[in-house]
């Protein structure tokens, strides 16, 4: 692989907290190795900020290894950039050559308010998880591991939907601010597992519920936010969770 | 005097005793019982679930967004437990042995002992939450094994284990939040605890979006708040882990035990330049697969294809044949270091030795190739089907591969290198988990207690969860049934507006030196100092000039540091530059104390120290205890020694041979 | 669960757009094969008669009238939620992805929904109102009086302006029907890799091609026979 090094003007939404104006400013950034990480693009530029005696760009991140789900930008009108499955902290300056502009905005959707800067608040998803994204069971209540058999396939599509680093990207990707992949990614990985039984019901019409309660749009099945997904959570996910709401609305006794 | 109240009573007995006769909280006085936990990954966010689920009042802080972030999230190969599923000779006391002999005998067996006895349990409280570990095709518990075992005793998903058991005990956690049992505060960093006659009774948090400093009282406080790999500046931790929450307690009069016991992972991506923000790791459970290389021929720089077998020099397999490339960390690290110093590293830093899965995707290839009945597959097809396999096992690790260095390691072998991981040192705790701190507990990588000078893989997630679900619920109840009495103390008590005024005044210095150059500035300096002098080889004049090199960097530190934007906002240059200040105090004390130990022993490595044939050379008359330092003053530390009993398990020089 | 719960969710107001919008799909495959009998060389026999029935029959005027219903309530259950859709995104993005993550057809529900909106009303107003309430010759076959609707329909499509309205609102039919009629399955959780092949190919060259093309192909003969 060839490296090389690059010359890029950036765009970067720029917000002083939750009810200021935000508006766009323009940074000249140069000398960009091609083998950086997005995020450390952002560093130096930051760092050269910080030098010129200016507030550096706030951006949530953290682990850097694509797991954590913090890192959280719209690149070019992409959710965390151009790339596939992937995130803003793994995407890395090889997908930009010499003499880009780069346009970087944070998630946007009412459901996510903007922090600062590129930051957004995403207590939402945390909400929705508290409404049933869980399996009721104390600790030193389990039976033995083994007595539970979960037949491979089954396994492995709750592990798919389970892999879900709750990034928001499917939100920020939707034209409608939908979280509904978010939403069908949990109530799949519990209603594939013998374990979900007992509260599949309660759970998908609660975590529905919840999700509308937050304001976040509805599913148009544009699939969107399944091309944009870091951990590519597949639409399948989504007819489940349909289903899931459909077999309980007409059978749930409460 | 440390007391480490270790139960009386035979190793495999202790605990079931301790349990029996620990003293209770009954149920309407845990309603009454505020407790305090500080950090949500594995430990802390368990610990929360486990306790709220009890009926106690927790008040759960995490500094991300939310408690989903931690980075537990990003431990990849799995989870042990002494199961045995796999009849392959596994047993407590096996795991129990192993990790003290991984820990290079620098752990004390009885709190080891208990974690291997739980080790079980959280296997099965995870799969009862629903987390996806990895199956068979007849519906069972998959295993796979990990370095410093000869047993297949590791639980895993795929490469992304610590997320679906971080994401088990979020979920658990969440739940404890609706049902009002735990209130969450993201967002919150802990700055001090608040010390009431003697006992922990609250801490102060700043509100990260706000700016705002915040009371918070607790019968009792919790940390686990992680290890200090960061000390390093580059490390496989994340970016916001740090050790202030720790260091806070350590300057209240908690002791720090063991601080320079760090582990460098030997299978990391390599650096690749000075704008280099985090190291990747490639899990350890590709060493199951994958096999270690580099040139027989120094400065070789051919591509690794044109390289024939017989000018490969397989190190691992040739040193320690019985382990070969599944040795521990330590001697893993140690091993390819030794090699890229004498000149036979690969790629354009020379500071690299490949890891290759090509010899195992064929020897996949031609299994997968027999199930389906193929005859005569041609080496194409063979090499196709082994793909598959490698990638069901570690997709995600090559694609992440993939991503960073833009080659691909299905067809080339992966450049690696070691890298900081996890610091075995932290918080001394005795048997119950309580600090020297009289309420104050230390959970999961925060605390020193279980891995000795050298964590085995698999094994951080085992204790996070084991702390958190299946010990604290019991040490915590022991100590607060002594409290039911005490009421919620008043948040006007002279020492919160003592420790709020103390949090203030740094706050406002550091807003006030208006330098310079910019705290990542700092830490990148003392990051070099750590890796070059007390990294993975250690000797007395390195560790002396690191000391006084890190002296004349803090005092730079508090009169150049240049912080943009105020302290009542939102400012994650503040907040780094709390965390570098604390930093910068613990990484002293880390040369400090590797000082003091002349000796090897799992990945504190002394080149003073060691076998004719370049091993660590441990020395168990001198050095056989846990040295737990108390904070005096700015660079002053007094010595307390634990010395460690081994009963079941005697020290021997440790081979993997 | 209430019904009036289980469909006040954005789910369920779905599942009602959906389960609306497939019934009109299978409307729009009888009214086609009744329309092209105005193709017949028969004078408008085959025509006036079928229209007559349409306009008679009681069973079918109860149809009829659901069908409007239905109509009306896709319509508005769609605009709901389209407005709260648009309504979750208060500040846009200055650079949108365009057809890099989702299809055009899939975006353009709302406002090719709306073209078909409008062109129902005039298509109602043109000719299902004349022939209800409008004057109309008529014609005997087989001793039987019939409303000339054939005659009507012939004369309206010999103004160029009202076909390229006609071919426009077919060309918001075929592209409302490209993403409608598949998204309608995956809202009922039918989505899987053994049958999503055939709900697309009928989808995209039933709804989307053979469809609109029938029905726009209509006016366009009728007006070149005219000139």
């Amino acid at each position: 692989m060839e490296h090389y090094t690059m010359n890029l003007t950036l765009k970067v939404w720029r917000q002083k907290n939750t009810d200021a104006q935000g508006k766009f400013e323009t940074y000249p950034v140069s000398g960009i190795s091609s083998e950086m990480s997005f995020l450390e693009m952002f560093d130096v530029l930051n760092e050269r900020l910080i030098n010129e005696g200016k507030e550096p760009i706030a951006f949530d991140h953290d682990c850097r290894e694509g797991i954590c789900g913090a890192c959280s930008m719209h690149i070019n009108g992409r959710a965390h950039g151009p790339w596939a499955g992937t995130t803003t902290c793994q995407l890395h300056m090889r997908a930009f050559k010499d003499g880009d502009t780069v346009t970087v905005e944070p998630w946007r959707a009412g459901s996510f308010p903007v922090v600062k800067d590129l930051t957004v608040d995403r207590g939402a998803f945390d909400r929705i998880i508290e409404a049933g994204g869980y399996v009721s069971v104390n600790t030193g209540n389990a039976q033995d591991a083994n007595n539970i058999l979960v037949p491979k396939d089954k396994a492995d599509a709750a592990f798919a939907a389970a892999a879900c680093i709750g990034c928001g990207a499917c939100v920020a990707a939707c034209k409608n601010s939908s979280a509904m992949l978010f939403v069908s990614a949990k109530v799949s990985q519990l209603a594939l597992l013998p374990q979900g039984q007992p509260e599949k019901k309660s759970r998908a019409l609660n975590m529905i519920a919840q999700m509308d309660k937050e304001g976040f749009g509805s599913c148009t099945n544009t699939g969107a936010c399944e091309a944009e997904c870091p951990k590519e959570i597949s639409l399948t996910n989504i007819a489940r969770l349909n289903r899931e709401y459909i077999a309980a609305g007409l059978s749930y006794e409460k | 005097m440390l007391n480490s109240k270790i139960p009386a009573g035979s190793l495999d007995k202790k605990w079931e005793d301790y349990k029996g006769h620990c003293k209770l909280v009954n149920p309407a006085n845990k309603r009454n019982m505020e407790v305090i936990i500080v950090g949500t990954g594995l430990a802390g966010a368990s610990a929360a679930a486990a306790l709220g689920e009890l009926g106690y009042k927790v008040k759960a802080f995490c500094f991300q967004d939310s408690p989903r972030r931690a980075h537990s999230i990003a431990a990849q190969g799995g989870i042990n437990a002494a199961k045995n599923y796999q009849n392959d000779g596994d047993s407590v006391f096996r795991l129990f042995y192993d990790t003290v002999k991984g820990g290079d005998y620098r752990a004390r067996e009885a709190n080891v002992h208990r974690l291997a006895e739980v080790s079980g349990n959280i296997i099965d409280q995870c799969v009862a939450q629903g987390v996806p570990f990895a199956r068979e095709y007849g519906g069972l518990l998959s295993n796979r094994s990990f370095g410093g075992t000869q047993v297949q005793r590791t639980f895993y998903a795929a490469g992304q284990t610590g997320q679906q058991l971080l994401l088990g005990a979020y979920s658990a956690l969440e739940r404890q939040v609706a049902l009002g049992n735990v209130t969450m505060y993201n967002r919150h960093e802990m700055l001090d605890i608040v010390v009431i006659d003697g006992k922990a009774r609250g801490i102060i948090a700043r509100n990260l979006i706000t700016g705002k400093l915040e009371r918070h009282f607790g019968h009792a406080v919790l940390l686990a708040s992680g290890g200090y790999g960061n000390v390093f500046y580059l490390s496989t931790n994340a970016m916001g882990s740090n050790v202030t929450a720790a260091w806070k307690a350590t300057r209240k009069g908690a002791f720090f035990g063991n601080p320079c016991f760090t582990q460098i992972h030997p299978t990391c991506i390599p650096v690749s330049g000075d704008h280099q923000s985090k190291l990747t790791l490639m899990s350890e459970s590709l060493r199951n697969d994958g096999r270690i290389w580099v040139p027989k021929k120094q400065n070789d720089t051919r591509k690794p294809s044109d390289i024939p077998e017989d000018e490969r020099d397989y190190y691992l397999e040739r040193r320690y044949p019985a382990f070969g490339n599944l040795v521990p960390r330590d001697v893993a690290s140690r091993a390819a270091k030794e090699r890229c110093d004498a000149g036979y590293g690969v790629g354009s830093s020379k500071q690299a030795v490949y890891l290759d899965f090509a010899y195992n995707m064929d020897r996949y290839g031609r299994i997968e190739a027999s199930k389906r009945q193929l005859s005569n597959p041609t080496p194409e097809e063979i090499r196709k089907l082994g793909k598959e396999v490698v990638a069901e096992k570690y997709g995600n690790l090559f694609d992440m591969y993939a991503k960073i260095t833009g080659e691909n390691p299905y067809e080339v072998p992966m450049r690696i290198y070691p890298a900081v991981h996890y610091t075995m040192g932290g918080l001394w705790v005795d048997y119950e988990l309580m600090t020297t701190v009289t309420g104050l507990y230390a959970l999961g990588e925060a605390n020193f207690s279980d891995h000795g000078a050298n964590r085995l893989g698999a094994s951080a997630l085992m204790q996070g969860l084991a702390d958190g679900y299946f010990v604290i619920p019991y040490t915590l109840g022991n100590y607060l049934a002594d409290d039911i009495k005490t009421k919620a103390i008043s948040l006007d008590h002279p020492a919160f507006i003592e420790a709020e005024k103390n949090v203030q005044s740094t706050i406002d210095k550091l807003m006030s030196i208006k330098g310079t150059k910019s705290v990542d500035h700092f830490h990148k300096k003392l990051g070099k100092i750590m890796w070059d002098k007390c990294g993975m080889a250690r000797n007395e004049q390195g560790l002396k000039e690191a000391i006084v090199e890190i002296q004349a960097l803090r005092k730079e530190f508090w009169s150049d540091v240049r912080i943009p934007g105020d302290a009542n906002e939102f400012n994650p240059e503040l907040e780094k530059a709390g965390r570098v200040a604390d930093f910068l105090e613990l990484g002293e004390l880390m040369c400090l104390d590797a000082l003091n130990r002349r000796e090897s022993c799992g990945g504190h490595f002394r080149e003073e120290s060691q076998t004719p044939d370049g091993e660590a050379q441990r020395d168990d008359e001198k050095f056989s205890y846990v040295a737990a330092w108390e904070y005096k003053g700015e660079s002053q530390f007094e010595l307390h020694k634990e010395a460690l009993e081994f009963v079941e398990c005697k020290p021997t020089q440790r081979s993997y041979k | 669960m209430k019904w009036s719960q289980f469909f006040n969710t954005s789910i369920g107001k779905k599942l009602l757009v959906g389960a609306t919008g497939l019934f009109l799909c299978s409307f729009v495959i009888v009214h086609l094969t009744g329309n092209l009998s105005l193709l017949k060389d028969d004078g408008g026999e085959a025509f006036n008669i079928y229209a007559a029935f349409m306009s008679h029959n009681p069973f079918v005027q109860f149809l009829a009238w659901g069908l409007k219903i239905i109509i009306v309530l896709h319509a508005i259950l769609a605009l709901q939620l389209t407005f709260r859709n648009r309504a979750a995104r208060p500040v846009k993005y200055a650079i949108n992805p365009g057809n890099q993550t989702s299809s055009w057809f899939s975006r353009q529900m709302a406002i090719m929904g709306s073209i078909l909106l409008i062109f129902i009303l005039i298509h109602l107003k043109d000719f299902w109102y004349l022939m209800h309430y409008g004057d109309l010759q008529s014609v005997t076959y087989g001793g039987e009086e019939y409303k000339n609707l054939y005659s009507a329909v012939y004369m309206a499509f010999k103004e160029l302006w009202l076909v390229v309205l006609y071919v426009i609102g077919m060309i918001g039919l075929s592209f409302h029907l490209v993403h409608g009629f598949k998204s309608a399955f995956q809202t009922f959780g039918l989505n899987h890799v053994k049958y999503n092949g055939l709900i697309n190919f009928v989808g995209v060259w039933l709804f989307g091609i053979l469809i609109p093309v029938g029905f726009a192909i209509i006016p366009v003969v009728i007006y070149f026979k005219s000139i």
